[in-house]
């Protein structure tokens, strides 16, 4: 059997290993573990054990865990309850002004962590029942907090940005720097579409009214210091760690101390909260960390058998594309693959084919782990597979449905293809700020 | 379901749980050697080398040993496109078919910690770095926490089984 049927009958059987529910670590592992084992017979055995060990020395995922324990613990520390109360006041008055408040509010928040999670917890838990309450559209305030949430992988930090630096070998501060601008032209972006959308059908976001938002100015101002400790949080992790101060995997443990004090401050940290935290930190850390396991497996297998190669070959020479063809190939491709199988598992596969077919090519692999991040995001939300549609399922309230949560996308993941294609034309949106702090 | 097979689901339960809440506090041994790394270096000036790789064991020892406790805990994500469809019985009815592709790939995984292991005993093998620990006990606690998963796969498995025949167990 030729190798490259051997890859896709390897994607073939994970997809139907998936398809059955097991868990996606044991559905991508035993494909491995078999093709290994097909492949190499006893030398095979070693694979799956001896991705554990890669695994152990791609160190900066330490940042993983510390962001989860981050998350959990600022979605419950009170600080986003003060900041939705900032933007539901200095937003309220404008059509559809709580869900543009409630994207103001997901841009802090990922500012502060490096996940969709925290965004999501509270997007689900805080914004969505204020705005039902309100009598915004379910539909439309459901797509919002999905999608505000998903710039948690764009806007530095972002774990997805420091996964991929460790595949393609690339500076972690300038991906994060890469993804900034680019996460903030998204946020501006979801405002334009809510602000005009509401406009022409303004029963889908009515204004707060009057008495409530018409607070005396010095009042209004001083709601402004629930923005305080979140640019704090971001200076002392991200901003030492761009200024050079502390490592990657330091600034996220400092992160999390600093989460962690903002909640002993609010007096909001008692032994329930924090057990629940590490608790859930713990199950959200493994399901990752055994995703990436058993995907790193999959792609040593895939690695063997020359499969970046086969790509190289099979879009170069074969279907004689450009350079710009085969990048719109590998981001259509990895849109398609990230609405079956898991994003993380996905990026820890696909990456080592593309990225050195991207270095080849002559593009820039920061500019490409902009894109690919980008492509993430909307893998994120689109279903069947999508971490945010799960999460969404789980922690969202009861009136609103599957299918809500399904229909409420659409408008959002077209603004991110816009978004998207921007990136793809005008390179500078990413590598402009990069190319400022880290001048050579 | 036979006795020994409910004494053997409550025990490697209680195991789990045991070990995955002693796992799920390494998170603030993570949180303090790195910050401790961090205010050593900057601010007294003192730069310590062995933190992260003692962070990196810990990371190791996070999410081997806390495995099965996630397991139980149901945390792992699944592709639920069909697999939502069915009722709870026939979730159960799928899980402890499919339960063979989670043991088969624990099982290779297993013989691969252990001679990883050996390889590691006979030959004192080190992280090649300043600290230059041993990688004996690291590998040792994945053995270990590779078993439990194991052993919860199996606890998992007769859960299926015996609700697949419509008899719960706790």
């Amino acid at each position: 059997m030729s190798y490259e049927a051997i890859a896709i009958l390897m994607f073939a059987s994970m997809l139907l290993m998936l398809l059955t529910g097991q868990r996606v670590f044991a559905a991508i592992g035993i494909v491995s573990t078999v093709a290994a084992l097909l492949l190499w017979g006893e030398g095979g055995v070693e694979m799956p054990f001896t991705a554990a060990f890669k695994l152990f020395k791609w160190y900066p995922l330490l940042t993983l865990p510390l962001f989860i324990y981050m998350g959990y613990i600022l979605s419950e520390s009170g600080i986003a309850d003060d900041l939705y109360r900032m933007f539901h006041v200095w937003f309220g008055g404008l059509k559809g002004g709580l869900a543009v408040g409630t994207i103001g509010l997901m841009v802090v928040i990922s500012a502060m962590n490096g996940l969709s999670v925290a965004g999501m917890a509270i997007g689900a838990t805080i914004a969505l029942p204020e705005m039902l309450r309100r009598g915004y559209d379910k539909i439309m305030i459901t797509g919002v907090v999905q999608a505000g949430s998903s710039l948690g992988i764009l806007v530095p930090p972002s774990v997805v940005l420091v996964l991929y630096g460790m595949i393609a070998r690339e500076s972690v501060g300038k991906l994060w720097l890469a993804g900034a601008l680019p996460g903030l032209m998204m946020a501006a972006l979801f405002i334009i579409y809510i602000v005009i959308r509401c406009r022409v059908q303004p029963h889908l976001g009515p204004t707060v009214s009057e008495a409530e938002r018409n607070l005396p100015m010095a009042e209004k101002l001083r709601l402004l210091r629930a923005g305080i400790i979140p640019f704090l949080i971001f200076f002392f992790m991200t901003g030492l760690f761009v200024m050079g101060i502390t490592s990657l995997v330091e600034s996220s443990a400092v992160g999390a101390t600093a989460a962690t004090l903002a909640a002993l401050v609010k007096r909001r940290l008692n032994r329930k909260v924090l057990e629940e935290t590490v608790r859930k930190t713990l199950g959200i850390s493994c399901m990752f960390m055994w995703i990436i396991l058993a995907a790193l497996c999959f792609g040593a297998v895939f690695d063997g058998i020359g499969a970046a190669r086969a790509i190289e070959t099979l879009f170069v020479t074969r279907w004689n594309l450009t350079p710009w063809e085969v990048l719109i190939m590998m981001q259509l491709s990895y849109l398609f693959m990230g609405m079956f199988l898991d994003d993380t598992a996905m990026l820890v596969i696909v990456a080592p084919l593309y990225v050195p077919l991207v270095k080849i090519l002559g593009f820039d692999p920061v500019w490409y782990g902009v894109l690919y991040t980008i492509t993430c995001q909307i893998a994120y939300m689109t279903p069947p597979f999508g971490y945010n549609l799960f999460l969404m399922r789980a922690m969202a309230p009861p009136e609103i449905t599957l299918v809500d949560i399904y229909r409420s996308i659409t408008p959002f993941v077209l603004v991110m293809i816009i978004a998207l294609i921007l990136v793809m034309v005008f390179p500078q949106i990413a590598l402009w700020l990069p190319g400022q702090i880290y001048t050579r | 379901m036979p006795t020994f097979i409910v004494n053997y689901v409550r025990i490697v339960d209680a195991i789990s749980t045991r070990f995955g809440r002693i796992a799920m506090l390494l998170i603030f041994v993570m949180i303090g050697t790195l910050l401790l790394d961090a205010i050593t270096r900057n601010v007294i000036e003192i730069p310590l080398f062995w933190c992260v790789e003692l962070a990196q064991f810990t990371l190791a020892a996070y999410y081997i040993m806390g495995g099965a406790y996630s397991m139980q805990l149901e945390t792992h994500v699944r592709m639920d496109l069909l697999y939502d469809r069915l009722s709870e019985r026939n979730k159960a009815r799928m899980d402890s078919f499919t339960a063979i592709f989670l043991v088969v790939y624990l099982i290779v995984l297993l013989i691969g910690s252990i001679s990883s292991t050996i390889y590691a005993i006979e030959t004192n093998q080190r992280l090649f770095s300043m600290w230059n620990p041993s990688v004996i006990p690291i590998k040792v606690i994945m053995v270990l926490g590779i078993v439990l998963m194991l052993l919860q796969a199996f606890s998992i498995f007769f859960k299926d089984l015996a609700k697949a025949r419509g008899v719960e167990m706790a």
